[in-house]
């Protein structure tokens, strides 16, 4: 998971998921998208998700295609998840604790 | 007052490997592939060409020009004139690599002299993360 967030840990990197997220793409074709940058630090941003599992990578003659794989973030989307129904669990506590009194009033009345 | 050749990219590293282990990873294919290449092609003696193909397509390559065994490799480095590639032909700047023992590890220190100012930054972020790569590397077996 270290790997997977560190991986993430950068713009060209996200934006490089949300290509190849749909459609498995060869190198050259994601360079194309980052004008601005160089080939080989495109291809180190694509190593680098490749090494923490975020994307597959396939050669195909002497191109190498890219496409996302999913369960490489498995375990930094059950981490966020499990941050998230934290706190999702600490907001019905704290709900439930404001209603509380009014409820037992509510409770004793009708008795 | 004018700098004699400036030292733009200096890394050091421990790795926690001996020497002889750690050379074995600049000087053969299987090793250079383990860090630093998909494919790569050597003839380490001085004056022997080497060609690294990195991730997704572009190439490295140079010529090495000094190779002491186990202690010091120098080779001359840029990138094959495709598209994309930073404008730094090979033959056009100099890696001076030095692995000295220290107990069971090795200290590496590299220098990259001649690059053009504006790829220095990416070059040093390419060396560290490389290098990071070398280091986990050579905890595998080489055949």
């Amino acid at each position: 998971m270290d790997l997977a967030l560190r991986a993430l840990a950068d713009p060209t990197r996200r934006e490089i998921l949300r290509l190849v997220r749909e459609a498995e793409l060869p190198a050259g074709e994601i360079a194309h998208h980052f004008p601005t940058i160089t080939r080989p630090a495109v291809s180190q941003h694509l190593r680098v998700l490749a090494d923490a599992g975020l994307v597959d990578v396939r050669a195909d003659g002497n191109r190498r295609l890219y496409r996302l794989q999913p369960a490489g973030l498995r375990d930094a989307t059950q981490f966020l998840g499990e941050m998230w129904s934290d706190r999702l669990e600490r907001l019905k506590l704290a709900a439930e604790r404001e209603e509380w009194p009014e409820r037992t009033r509510a409770a004793r009345r009708t008795r | 007052m004018a700098e004699p050749d400036v030292t733009l990219v200096e890394q050091t590293l421990r790795i926690n490997a001996a020497p002889e282990t750690v050379w074995r990873f600049w000087t053969e294919p299987e090793g250079m592939c383990a860090w630093w290449g998909t494919a790569a092609e050597l003839d380490p003696r001085p004056g022997g060409i080497y060609r690294v193909e990195m991730e997704g397509g572009p190439v490295m390559a140079g010529r090495y020009v000094e190779l002491v065994p186990h202690e010091r490799i120098v080779f001359t480095f840029g990138w094959e004139p495709t598209e994309g590639a930073p404008d730094v032909p090979p033959e056009s700047t100099r890696v001076e690599v030095t692995l000295a023992p220290d107990a069971d590890d090795t200290i590496l220190t590299l220098r990259h002299l001649g690059l053009p100012e504006q790829y220095t930054s990416e070059h040093d972020e390419g060396w560290s993360h490389f290098l990071a790569r070398l280091q986990h590397a050579t905890g595998t077996r080489l055949a």
